[in-house]
């Protein structure tokens, strides 16, 4: 840790933590609905807790992003944050808003339009809270000695995030326009300006643990997040296919789709070649772990399983059945959980000045949760494909076909709950590292110096 | 070897050319929804009714178009499959269709909210969806001896409500007893008490009270009464 500021990160990857938790209670309860115990459908019936669910993920992702700017920003760009006290209300005001909105859905105040229930007066209120967010960090990197292209990305990423959940909040009496624009912030964030976050973040963590030269890792961070863009935003044509547009997204979103692998396959190779060319051994060989693993479990889940049933023809029948929830899941989880996980892990020892990093309970934490994840997407994947087949291509009635794959929903909580255990050592042992009292260590004259000659022509251009 | 500069022009340039694109197919796509989805006929009452869909979060167990979650059906097509009558029967008392099965929130919508969201799912129905959802295409193959044939003889509401539950030629749900022979059970002037209250005539019947007309009724007691064992699939 090099900037006495840097420790406000702490406090929003523990929010992130509780609302990972949280997150999962709720899995739990929809895995549960599946196979017949409804037991709580008086209090949080399955559309309650499915809204709970994708919200609680959506925040406490972003809570990790915040976390994890407010720790990189200040080490990127050589200063303090802009404001220390701006960052805590920011943080305060998100937790009532969640509080607020998370409670709201069990009285059923919301919008009812996936990934995005939070209601109206709330929306409002998130975009106060992250416009708070990015002043705080444009202020702080307007002010600083240098600017790198990592934390160019990363905060051109969370501009873009900020601006992109407009869209949806675009009112409309119909259902095609309404999926249009909601589409907009989900797709373009998640398959879009996020892989910013996400490049951003990854670089700076492989500049930190593998120690390959800065100018290298960024050079090719501009490759994968202008493939994400070259095949992303048109992308979001697979999308369009079925909602009542045009036939021609069928084309588009097919081809252009069919291109996003290689963005994340991309981020993999990148990510592995980095750290077998790094000359240094960094000791968190853990927050190594999660780095490579969130760019290989990305490209599996995000690239790979989303191809799978990306074109038209195979989406035909695979459109809004299970095949969606294999996707899904382990493409958050790869893509982005592990993304939060990871610079976590590399904060951690530093933050609070223990090197708990490397212990057993780590490595049992990322081991369980991966493999626990693996078995949780064969499970849905099974289910998904089986529904297809019994429901979609040969007829029968939808509740029939729920209870013939029932089984698979067995599988899927057995391997939730090694997924759970597996989080629940990272929980563990986040709180075995107690409060952010680590010491603070000024960069070496000579790092700066390094850095600076670097960055100096980016810094300019980017200002200029 | 590519440059750093080079990087961040390809990514610029790039960035640039598809959001651009992106964006005039956006003007484009929003000129051809109003036909391509009948916009002409999206009434009061169905946008009262999508606002219900959305204020009840329907997505959050349903799909239609495909989007929402996995745990109810698909609703796209529901008017067609269905009918009104199924729909209004659905959402006025869930449990009493679907007795014992997965069950649907209790939202207690009112005569009017009811009309909304059938008006909702008329006016969904009858886009333009590029071919989805794709009518099962194994079903042929699966019912080769001529099965899938003998639906399309049956009375539409027989069709659309009352395979839900009752099988009939071994197709159909599991619910209530299957329906072959029935006729030789069942007198016409039971069918028909049977039909208005399901409890006058077995007191622990699980079947609801569907609000189907008179008509409609004959109809269907017309064609219960040709379902006599001995010539199983009387409509044949």
């Amino acid at each position: 840790m090099r900037y006495e500021s840097q420790r406000i990160a702490y406090w929003f990857f523990a929010t992130s933590m509780l609302l990972l938790a949280l997150q999962i209670v709720y899995g739990f309860l929809m895995g549960f609905a599946h196979i017949g115990f409804d037991v709580l459908h008086e209090i949080i019936p399955f559309h309650v807790a499915r809204a709970t669910h994708l919200n609680l993920l959506v925040v406490w992702l972003l809570c990790g992003f915040m976390g994890a700017t407010y720790y990189i920003v200040p080490e990127e760009v050589g200063r303090e944050l802009h404001s220390v006290k701006a960052a805590w209300v920011q943080l305060i005001s998100l937790v009532v808003v969640g509080v607020v909105a998370i409670l709201g859905f069990h009285f059923q105040w919301w919008e009812g339009r996936k990934f995005l229930e939070i209601p109206r007066p709330l929306d409002w209120l998130v975009v106060v809270n992250v416009l708070l967010f990015l002043a705080n960090i444009a202020l702080t990197m307007w002010k600083a000695p240098r600017m790198t292209t990592t934390s160019c990305v990363l905060f051109f990423g969370l501009l873009m995030a900020a601006l992109l959940y407009l869209p949806g909040m675009i009112p409309t009496d119909h259902q095609t326009l309404d999926s249009y624009w909601r589409w907009w912030v989900v797709h373009l964030w998640v398959e879009g300006v996020w892989e910013l976050i996400m490049g951003g973040i990854l670089a700076y963590l492989l500049i930190k643990l593998t120690g390959v030269d800065r100018e290298v890792i960024e050079k090719w961070l501009y490759v994968i997040v202008g493939l994400t863009f070259l095949s992303g935003i048109l992308g979001t044509g697979h999308h369009y296919y079925y909602i009542g547009t045009p036939r021609y997204w069928l084309l588009i979103g097919g081809i252009f789709s069919a291109l996003e692998p290689l963005a994340f396959l991309g981020m993999a190779i990148y990510a592995i070649a980095m750290a077998r060319r790094g000359g240094r051994a960094h000791a968190n060989r853990n927050a190594l772990s999660w780095t490579i693993g969130c760019s290989v479990m990305s490209f599996v889940g995000a690239g790979f399983l989303g191809f799978a049933h990306t074109l038209p023809q195979v989406n035909l029948w695979t459109h809004g059945t299970l095949v969606t929830a294999m996707h899904g899941h382990m493409a958050f989880w790869g893509a982005y959980a592990m993304l939060v996980l990871g610079i976590v892990a590399y904060a951690m020892p530093q933050l609070t000045g223990r090197k708990l990093h490397d212990t057993p309970l780590s490595a049992y934490a990322f081991w369980a949760s991966n493999i626990g994840m693996v078995a949780m997407t064969v499970a849905f994947g099974v289910a998904g494909v089986a529904q297809v087949y019994l429901e979609r291509k040969m007829g029968l009635d939808f509740l029939q076909v729920q209870e013939e794959i029932a089984v698979h929903f067995v599988g899927l909580i057995l391997a939730a709950a090694l997924f759970a255990s597996g989080i629940a050592a990272y929980i563990v042992q986040f709180v075995r590292y107690g409060l952010p009292v680590g010491v603070v260590q000024p960069a070496h004259e000579a790092e700066i110096a390094s850095t600076l000659a670097t960055d100096g022509g980016v810094g300019a251009a980017a200002r200029g | 070897m590519l440059s750093k500069s080079a990087a961040r022009r390809f990514f610029l340039v790039g960035t640039a050319l598809c959001f651009g694109a992106f964006l005039l197919l956006t003007v484009d796509t929003l000129g051809r929804i109003p036909e391509q989805t009948n916009q002409q006929e999206l009434s009061e009452s169905a946008i009262r009714g999508k606002h219900l869909w959305d204020r009840s979060n329907c997505m959050g167990c349903h799909t239609l178009l495909g989007e929402g979650a996995y745990y109810a059906p698909e609703l796209t097509r529901v008017h067609s499959r269905r009918g009104p009558v199924f729909i209004e029967a659905m959402l006025r008392d869930p449990e009493a269709m679907y007795p014992g099965r997965r069950r649907m929130w209790q939202y207690d919508f009112s005569d009017q909210e009811i009309q909304d969201l059938v008006a909702f799912f008329a006016w969904i129905d009858r886009m333009d969806l590029n071919g989805f959802p794709a009518e099962p295409n194994l079903l042929q193959v699966a019912g080769a001896d001529g099965l899938g044939d003998a639906a399309s003889r049956y009375p539409l509401t027989f069709q659309q409500i009352c395979v839900a539950c009752h099988k009939l030629e071994g197709q159909g749900g599991v619910v209530g007893p299957a329906l072959d022979g029935v006729a030789d059970r069942m007198t016409p002037e039971t069918l028909r008490k049977h039909l208005k209250d399901p409890k006058s005539v077995k007191p622990d019947s699980l079947m609801p009270q569907l609000p189907l007309d008179d008509a409609t009724i004959d109809e269907l007691v017309a064609f219960l009464s040709t379902l006599k064992a001995s010539s199983t699939g009387g409509a044949r």
